[in-house]
């Protein structure tokens, strides 16, 4: 466990040192203001023609929780498919590149230990970006009074599906020797599993239907970003996690035989 | 404290050692010695459980690097041909992370780190990104992160390759120092010969993956100068039957 948290601290430590989390968390924070705020515009303005219309009876459908948060929250989704790749490309990869891959596998820490630390440091800055991603939430209660109880399962869907990208880019990162490759086949990979469920529905075959529908991403965070919690979503994103994780275990042990 | 039986392994098809036996008492400093590719980091990555052997055992302070190599790793402390370093860390906080990383208790981090930096003569430096050091400081943080731990063997691969004459000749005194500590058993390779005159007791010579040779040095020195020696037993490993063996140079 010490071996565990010493892995995880190291690893958060050198995110917090050098630029590149910064950078890249505050870039993410860039264009997700800009979606939340230019969102909540758009709803601003047309809220405002349905009144000067005299449309009251479609106020009841037009809702600050569908129309901004639900909406941003699906395009921070998106944005996601970039960030955690770019967050974890370092993982494996710079520790072969620089060789001090050779002093973890030759400490006493086991594989599991080295996967799990380095996994736990990637979580870490995951909440600190959900933390941020639930503080424009809270200015809406400027304008009006967001459904707390569905923001707060948007955000932890949102989390969630981060978490199994960390794990999944973790799995790849430990396959290469470039942080560049890394990087890019995270992020191919984490895009095509977000729009699985697209080609599920040009398929002929209803069992291949079903199997790449549950594969896809977006069928499983898309019921919670709109405050839907069910179970087989958890599910789903904790088999994702625990599969990826032991991947990269696999692979870290691989590491050794060549 | 070290000892490999038979020990052999291949890359695919390449065999970068075989048949590798030795054994290295507690106490001893023993030089590695061998031309570039004889199979000497590999020898020193199954040590230090970086490696699986193809065949054949290894066990460094009485454990078994098949069955028990976490005790093993404890004991052992290694640096590789390239010491393993973060760049943008500090000295004192890269030090602390290898001392919890064997399992060093956080009340005795302070101490120990304290201790791996005087003994290398870095003090100094504790404070800085391991990025801005030279070469020579570089190498003393590798060597320091060895021994951060106090492991009773350690392992250098190639400790003073790349170094200037006069980053030589302290990191020689610097080993020579952290060996005589309470009785530590040191392996290094080299394939300076000058290296094991002035550091080693015993030397191993590895070429083409064999263990050629196997003795104290002042027995070798009776023998002639060291480089007629190496040079002999290089030339003789060499032969033709070796090469149809197709015993392959590979150092990973």
């Amino acid at each position: 466990m010490n071996r565990l948290l010493a892995i995880a601290g190291r690893e958060l430590r050198s995110m917090f040192v050098t630029p590149d989390a910064y950078v890249l968390i505050g870039v993410y924070m860039l264009f997700a203001g800009f979606i939340f705020f230019a969102s909540l515009g758009l709803f601003i303005v047309q809220l405002q023609q349905i009144q000067a219309l005299g449309m009251m009876q479609l106020l009841d459908q037009w809702n600050l929780q569908d129309i901004v948060v639900a909406q941003s929250f699906s395009t921070f989704a998106l944005f996601l498919c970039f960030l955690v790749p770019l967050l974890s490309m370092r993982g494996f990869a710079a520790e072969r590149a620089n060789g001090s891959i050779e002093l973890l596998l030759t400490s006493p820490a086991s594989s599991g230990e080295i996967v799990m630390g380095k996994f736990l440091a990637i979580a870490a800055l995951l909440a600190v970006v959900g933390v941020l991603t639930g503080a424009f939430v809270l200015l809406l209660f400027v304008y009006g009074n967001p459904e707390v109880a569905q923001t707060l399962a948007g955000l932890q869907t949102l989390f969630l599906y981060s978490l199994a990208l960390a794990a999944l880019c973790c799995f790849i990162s430990a396959l290469t020797r470039s942080q560049i490759v890394a990087g890019f086949v995270g992020i191919t990979v984490a895009l095509l599993l977000l729009i699985l469920p697209v080609a599920a529905d040009s398929s002929q075959s209803d069992s291949l239907k079903e199997v790449l529908r549950w594969l896809g991403t977006s069928t499983h965070f898309d019921p919670g970003l709109k405050g839907d919690i069910r179970s087989e979503d958890l599910a789903y994103f904790g088999i994702v996690i625990a599969v990826c994780l032991s991947l990269a275990r696999a692979a870290v042990d691989s590491l050794r035989w060549r | 404290m070290i000892k490999a039986q038979g020990l052999t392994k291949r890359y695919g098809g390449l065999t970068a050692i075989q048949d590798v036996s030795f054994e290295i008492a507690k106490g001893e400093v023993v030089g590695f010695l061998g031309p570039n590719g004889a199979g000497k980091t590999t020898t020193m990555r199954i040590l230090t459980g970086y490696l699986p052997q193809t065949s054949g055992s290894a066990a460094v302070g009485g454990f078994d690097m098949a069955t028990n190599a976490r005790a093993a790793k404890r004991v052992t402390g290694y640096l590789p041909e390239s010491p393993p370093l973060y760049p943008e860390m500090l000295v004192h906080e890269y030090l602390s992370y290898v001392a919890a990383l064997h399992d060093v208790p956080r009340k005795e981090r302070r101490d120990k780190v304290a201790r791996a930096l005087t003994a290398c003569g870095l003090e100094k430096v504790e404070g800085r990104v391991v990025r801005t050091l030279s070469k020579g400081f570089r190498q003393r943080v590798g060597l320091a992160q060895a021994i951060v731990h106090e492991p009773a063997v350690l392992v250098l691969d190639e400790p003073t390759a790349g170094l200037d004459p006069l980053q030589i000749s302290e990191i020689r005194e610097l080993i020579r120092r952290l060996a005589a500590e309470e009785g530590r058993t040191v392996i290094l390779s080299t394939h300076i010969l000058a290296e094991v005159d002035a550091i080693c007791q015993r030397v191993l010579l590895i070429a083409y993956g064999r263990l050629r040779l196997d003795a104290r040095l002042e027995a070798l020195r009776a023998q002639g100068s060291l480089e007629q020696v190496f040079l002999r037993e290089v030339e003789a490993a060499a032969g033709p039957q070796a090469k149809a063996a197709g015993l392959v140079e590979a150092e990973l």
